[in-house]
Order: structure tokens, then C-alpha cells, then sequence
């Protein structure tokens, strides 16, 4: 009797085990699969599948809400806009690992957000992502230069000149930018060259120009080799691959770099550069600015801005001014400065709701995706009377940022202008800036350029030298042609 | 068949957990093997590449100078992290003072129990060299220019193998204790009667008697030597990379950086035989079945 109680007290624990174990396996079994299509076939308009009956499954670093609470009511704000019936997944970190994990797996998105070019060239190698050409072509939202500027779509394009996907923002470029108020305490003014750079940099360590009194400033902070493009302008150096005939060549890596290596060394010795620039996170650069203890940081567009805000909520009568600078000018009076890559959705083949993804990715090219994407929730982010809308105290903390701070769409203004100095900042990307050529292979080149490059600035090898061991490592491993 | 029957009802209850081994151990040990011999593809099934990934990973600079890094920080580890405890466990062996020995213990152990992201945040804080506190002490004391610890090779490898040796020494340390207390008191007694000093106490009955342990904590400690990740991962920044960065960073950038699958599965499974070889080493040298 009592061996079958305990018989039947183990069965029942196992049985409970499994059963939950394989509750936890089904969440999604329930939703239509109209088939994904096949490996890099092309997909056209979406069809006339009526919306209500539309589900959307997307995995987002960006777009979504900030709060798990906030993210359920982005979700029924999309279904009250388009129909969709959408989930989005936006995990806490590692996002690129839950990417490949997903895709790897198997697992099922209609769209995934990335903002990778040599990410989104391996993917499509792959085989993992549907060609949207056709789609982007013959939608007339998209295809419409006043929604994204025809030019555009280069970016997005695999090496077989299909359009891989749309994007998700306008993506701006990276800067010097500087205290602006600080050059005005010292008289000094913008720089242009990369003495005037130097001469503004030394002036900011050692004109106490936040006036306490102690030598506690810095001129200059990056975050490692992020983005020194400013200064390798002065060279005339453009970041990551150039090919020249054909060739492969890494700019930072030629002799031309060396002086640029020695001008940093410089600035390390005689302490204008922050110490701690090889191990900061840009987070790190970003409290520096924000705290008086750096003149200039580089940095993206958006964050001028960003730094401005912050300031001026923190104390409205701040003398507090971030502006953004042009690079230094090479050698030939031309400037180069650093577009970052595009953020992008992509729909991997085995999408199981094509369609309701088409629909999603042009409503978010509209007027209300836009808002949706920058000021967020109608009700709970801004209210909307008229035409006149007003942020809530929960819109002002999330920045009217919700994924899309900028956007192609000429066509739709933002309500409230841009924070200050974002617009000066996006005058000179648009002017100047340019993307990177990004190779397969530069993932293993940067990690030879970075170290070299990080030993050379900072004093610990004769840039010379530096230079030297890195075409000679570079070209042992084949990653360089000349 | 007999014994089967008899326990039939322990064996049931060992069907879940051989389950969850087979499901989350060992099929991703097979899958894992298998794509190591495909050109992994995300979407679709890869062809098969014969042994191409392990050519690849076998001729690759960058692996050798990765298993290098990992010998000698994780030798470094394996070394201090097994004499550091020990000598600690043998000091606090002798305090009498109970509460202090207790309070000591609990400091020790709270780094163990922090994730190798707070420890890590904490001593490149620590080691800044504008505003960290082992400079300024450095300077204070000795007048030394600031050092940049974790931006020069050489003391960021000396970082990574003190910090790891930190961070676990109370873990180890109430492993030693542990075994400390197991020791039979009258052996103690029998050596005091024999004039056995204190430290000839401990040389010639606690050693000795802590063998078994010293053993096991060696053991377990040279399993993990080959994976080390996290501090590296943590602490590592693009200067020094190339004389910190592990085998098993190698493997996480070529899979999940550079999404070359099938390279980093290969990768995986040669750090899998490096380390069963180690391990039988060590087992072979430390007579690790003999008693005593």
C-alpha cells in the first residue's frame, strides 16, 4: 500500500512537471500561418487582408515603450491606428544576441528592428531576410521621395541590389561638439583648423572655464576611438575601409595617420585629454559634458540637443550650451564627418504575417506612425486639441523619443520644433557627413586598428610604431590590400 | 531487473531531471557539435563542411594568441586562486575571536556574490587614473605617476587575475574551512603532546589533513580555467584586447559578433577538448582517486 502511494506521488510529480513544461512551450500556436515566403524571395504589395483580422510579431531595441506598462499601451495604440493586433518584444540587453538567437532559432518575427549595415549584409548572405523591392516599389507611400529620398534606399540594398528593408528613423552623424559658453567666457572662438582644435582644447584645461577655481576640466573626452572623425579630417582620414582601385585600405591604419596619433599623444601628455578616455562608455563621456568637467566630447547630432534639455530642466537659468562643430579641415579645404548606419526593419522569410508587417512599415512613414514613433501615446505622452498638442509630464521625461527622434517624412513637421541645437548639428551631417564602407572583415581589422590606434594616443607607443605593427598584422591576416 | 523494480519509484523521480539534462545539456552539446561541422546558415539547414571550421579556427592568429591569454590568466587564476584562499583559511583558522572570524568570513564572501558586472564596474572605477582610489593612493605614498591600469597590457592582465582572485577567494576560503573543521581534534592533541609547534601543527596535520579538499578546489577550479568570460568580457577594453581577450571571447565574438556559427561552434568544442585534456592532467598529477 504504501510503495503504491509513493508510486503514485512520483507519477503525479512528474506528470505535473511535464505538463507545465510543455504549457510553457505554446504561446504562439495560436496565430494564423498564411506561410512565410521563401528564402529571398520577393514580396509585393500587401494584400487586401482586412486589418482587424491582422497579427504583427516584432522584436524592437527601440521602437516600443519605455515601460513594460507603457509598451502594452504603445501596442493598443498601433491597434487602434491600424488594426494590427501587435506584439512587441523589446528585450532589456543583449539585443543583438536575442537577434541571431531568434533567427537561428527559428523562432518566428514579421519584423525585427536592427541598425547594423554589416549585420543586415550578413543576414541577407544568410538567406534570412525576404527582399522587399518589390513592396518598397510599389508602395506609393514609400516610394514617394518626400517620405524617404529615393537615394536613400542605397543603404538598404544587398549586394544583388534588392531592398532589404525600411527604415525605421532618420539616422543623423557624429561630432565635436563643444561648450559653446565656455568658448565665450574665454573669447575664444569656433575652431576651424586643427590648431585652432588644439589651441580651444588647451584653453579649456587650463582657463578654469567653469570658474570654481580648481584645475578639474578636461578639453577633450571620447569614448575609445569613438568618434575621433573630427580630427582624422584634418588628414583628410576616413574611418573603416576605402577602397582604391578595388583595393582595400584602412585610412587610419596609413603613414598620413601618424601626425594624428602624435596630435592625441600630445593632448594625453599635456593632460587636455580626459585620462580615462580608452576604458570610458559613452555614457561616461556624456556625465563628463554634463557635469563641467569637459569642454568637448563627440557624439551624435540628437545629443546636442539632448544636452541642452537636460541642462536647461535641471536648472532653467543654466548658461549651459552644447554646439556642434565641424570637423577639422583637411588638407584639400574638405571636411569629412561620420553618418552613422541607418536603423532599419527587416522581415525574415519565415514571417507569418507578411502582410499585416507591409501595412505596419507604411503606417509608420505616415503622419501618425511619426507621432506615434516621436511623441508617443495620444492621452498619455501629449494631448491633442485642435491642432495644438501639449506634452504630459510623462512625454516631457521620455523626450518625444519613442524610437523615431528624426524622420525622412518632409512632409510631416515636428509640433514642437527640435531641442536646441539639433538643427545647426543636422545642417552639417547633411552637408558633410558620409557612411562608413563597412567589409565583412572589418570586425576582425578594427580590433587591430583600435588597439594600435588606443596605444598610439595614448602615449603607451610611438605612433610610428604603432602605424607600423598595424599593416603588418593587417596584412598577415589578409585584411588589407595595401 | 530485481534492483530496478525495487526502486522503481527513486528511478521514476530521476526521469525529470535526466529530461531537463537530455533537453538542456545534451542536445545542445550534439546540435552543437553537428554545427560545427556545417556552414551554418540562420535560416534553412547549412551544408555540410567537413572539418573547414576547425581548419579555419586551427589557423586563425587570433585563436592561438587567445589560448595563450587564457593560459596565463587563467593559470594566473588557477594559482593565486587556490593559494590565496588557502592561506586565508589557515589565518582565520587560528583567530579565536569568534564573531570577528564571522564578520570576516561574510566580507570575504559578499564579492562571490556579486555579478562580474558591479565588480567590474567598481575597480575600473577604483583604478581610474584621474580620480580612482588606488592611484591616489599610489601617489600619496609613493609619488609615482598615475597608472593606467587597464589601459596597459601588461597590468591589465595583472588586473584580471587579482580582481578574479578577489572576487572568489571567500567562496574557496569557506571551502578550506570547511574542510578544516572536518580534521579529527586529537590529531592536533597527539602533536601538541609530541612539542609540535603551532605552524609544525599546520604543516604537518592540517595540510595534510586538507588534502582531499585542496584537490577538489583544484579540480573544479581547473575546469573553468579555459572559460573564463565575464570579468574579460567586463573589464577588457579595445587597447588591451589582444593581451586579455580569452578563448572563450573568441568564440562569442566570431558567433554572436561576427554570426560565423559554425567557426565559433568549432571553437567551443576544441576549448571542450583542451579542457578535458587539463582536467585529466591534473587528475593524473594530484592522484586525484587516491585517498588521502
Amino acid at each position: 500500500m504504501k510503495r503504491k502511494a509513493t508510486h503514485l506521488m512520483a507519477l503525479l510529480a512528474i506528470g505535473s512537471m511535464l505538463l507545465s513544461a510543455c504549457g510553457g512551450n505554446t504561446p504562439n500556436n495560436g496565430t494564423s500561418a498564411n506561410g512565410g515566403t521563401q528564402n529571398g524571395a520577393s514580396t509585393g504589395a500587401p494584400s487586401e487582408t482586412p486589418a482587424g483580422d491582422m497579427k504583427l510579431r516584432i522584436l524592437s531595441a527601440n521602437v516600443g515603450g519605455k515601460t513594460p506598462e507603457e509598451n502594452a499601451k504603445f501596442e493598443q495604440e498601433i491597434k487602434r491606428l491600424t488594426g494590427i493586433d501587435v506584439t512587441i518584444e523589446r528585450p532589456a540587453s543583449d539585443y543583438d544576441q536575442k537577434v541571431l538567437t531568434a533567427l537561428g532559432s527559428g523562432e518566428k518575427y514579421d519584423l525585427i528592428e536592427g541598425s547594423d549595415l554589416g549585420k543586415l549584409n550578413s543576414f541577407v548572405d544568410q538567406g534570412a531576410l525576404t527582399s522587399l523591392t518589390d513592396f518598397v516599389q510599389g508602395s506609393s507611400q514609400l516610394s514617394d521621395p518626400s517620405v524617404v529620398p529615393s537615394a536613400e534606399w542605397d543603404q538598404l540594398k544587398g549586394q544583388d541590389g534588392n531592398i532589404y528593408a525600411v527604415f525605421s528613423k532618420f539616422q543623423g552623424g557624429t561630432m565635436p561638439i563643444v561648450r559653446k559658453d565656455w568658448l565665450d567666457k574665454l573669447n575664444l572662438q569656433e575652431p576651424k583648423t586643427l590648431d585652432d582644435y588644439y589651441n580651444v582644447l588647451k584653453a579649456f584645461k587650463e582657463q578654469d572655464p567653469d570658474g570654481n577655481g580648481k584645475a578639474d576640466t578636461y578639453g577633450l573626452s571620447t569614448s575609445g576611438l569613438y568618434d575621433i572623425q573630427g580630427f582624422m579630417s584634418a588628414a583628410g582620414l576616413k574611418y573603416r575601409y576605402v577602397l582604391k582601385d578595388g583595393k582595400r585600405t584602412i585610412p587610419y591604419a596609413s603613414e598620413a595617420a601618424i601626425p594624428m596619433y602624435e596630435w592625441f599623444a600630445k593632448l594625453t601628455r599635456e593632460g587636455i585629454m580626459d585620462p580615462n578616455f580608452v576604458t570610458n562608455d559613452t555614457g561616461k563621456m556624456r556625465n563628463l559634458f554634463l557635469t563641467d568637467r569637459v569642454g568637448m566630447v563627440t557624439y551624435w547630432d540628437a545629443w546636442v540637443g539632448m544636452f541642452n534639455s537636460t541642462r536647461q530642466e535641471a536648472d532653467p537659468n543654466t548658461t549651459f550650451e552644447a554646439k556642434a562643430l565641424a570637423s577639422a579641415t583637411g588638407p584639400d579645404g574638405n571636411l569629412l564627418m561620420r553618418r552613422g548606419d541607418p536603423d532599419y526593419w527587416m522581415m525574415p522569410v519565415n514571417a507569418e504575417h507578411p502582410d499585416a508587417a507591409k501595412k505596419f512599415l507604411e503606417f509608420w512613414h505616415t503622419e501618425a506612425g511619426i507621432t506615434l514613433g516621436s511623441l508617443g501615446i495620444e492621452g498619455d505622452d501629449y494631448t491633442k486639441d485642435g491642432d495644438q498638442y501639449t506634452l504630459t509630464a510623462t512625454g516631457k521625461e521620455h523626450n518625444m523619443d519613442h524610437g523615431v527622434p528624426f524622420w525622412y517624412n518632409e512632409t510631416v513637421k515636428p509640433p514642437f520644433g527640435k531641442l536646441p541645437g539639433v538643427q545647426e548639428a543636422q545642417d552639417l551631417v547633411k552637408q558633410y557627413a558620409t557612411l562608413e564602407l563597412s567589409l565583412p572583415e572589418w570586425a576582425d581589422a578594427e580590433k587591430i586598428v583600435q588597439n594600435y590606434a588606443l596605444k598610439a594616443m595614448s602615449g603607451e607607443m610611438p605612433a610610428g610604431d604603432a602605424v607600423k605593427q598595424m599593416q603588418k598584422e593587417l596584412k598577415a591576416a589578409n585584411l588589407i590590400d595595401e | 531487473m530485481k534492483a530496478l523494480r525495487k526502486y522503481a519509484a527513486l528511478y521514476l523521480m530521476m526521469i525529470p531531471v535526466a529530461i531537463y539534462f537530455l533537453i538542456y545539456g545534451y542536445y545542445p552539446l550534439v546540435k552543437g557539435l553537428q554545427v560545427s561541422f556545417q556552414d551554418y546558415r540562420l535560416m534553412g539547414n547549412g551544408p555540410y563542411a567537413g572539418l573547414a571550421n576547425y581548419s579555419q579556427v586551427w589557423h586563425d592568429p587570433f585563436f592561438w594568441k587567445s589560448l595563450t591569454n587564457t593560459l596565463v590568466i587563467g593559470g594566473g587564476i588557477l594559482a593565486l586562486g587556490f593559494v590565496a584562499p588557502l592561506v586565508l583559511a589557515l589565518s582565520l583558522n587560528e583567530v579565536l575571536h569568534t564573531r570577528f572570524k564571522k564578520t570576516a568570513q561574510m566580507v570575504l564572501y559578499i564579492p562571490h556574490l556579486l555579478s562580474w558586472v558591479i565588480v567590474g564596474g567598481i575597480w575600473i572605477f577604483l583604478l581610474s587614473p584621474d580620480t580612482g582610489l588606488v592611484n591616489l593612493l599610489l601617489q600619496r605614498w609613493t609619488g609615482t605617476p598615475p597608472i593606467h591600469f587597464l589601459a596597459e597590457s601588461f597590468w591589465a592582465r595583472l588586473v584580471m587575475i587579482l580582481v578574479a582572485t578577489w572576487k572568489d577567494m571567500g567562496y574557496n576560503c569557506i571551502l578550506f574551512m570547511a574542510g578544516i573543521v572536518t580534521i579529527n581534534p586529537s590529531l592536533y592533541e597527539a602533536a601538541r603532546m609530541d612539542g609540535a609547534t603551532r605552524w609544525q601543527q599546520v604543516r604537518y596535520v592540517t595540510l595534510p589533513q586538507l588534502l582531499g579538499t585542496m584537490k577538489v578546489v583544484l579540480l573544479l577550479n581547473t575546469m573553468g580555467v579555459l572559460r573564463i568570460f565575464d570579468q574579460v568580457f567586463v573589464l577588457r577594453n579595445p587597447s588591451t584586447a589582444p593581451d586579455v581577450d580569452v578563448l572563450m571571447v573568441y568564440t562569442f565574438e566570431k558567433g554572436i559578433m561576427n554570426m560565423q556559427v559554425g567557426v565559433a561552434a568549432a571553437a567551443s568544442f576544441m576549448v571542450l577538448l583542451f579542457t578535458l585534456a587539463l582536467t585529466l592532467v591534473v587528475r593524473k598529477i594530484t592522484r586525484f582517486d587516491e585517498v588521502g
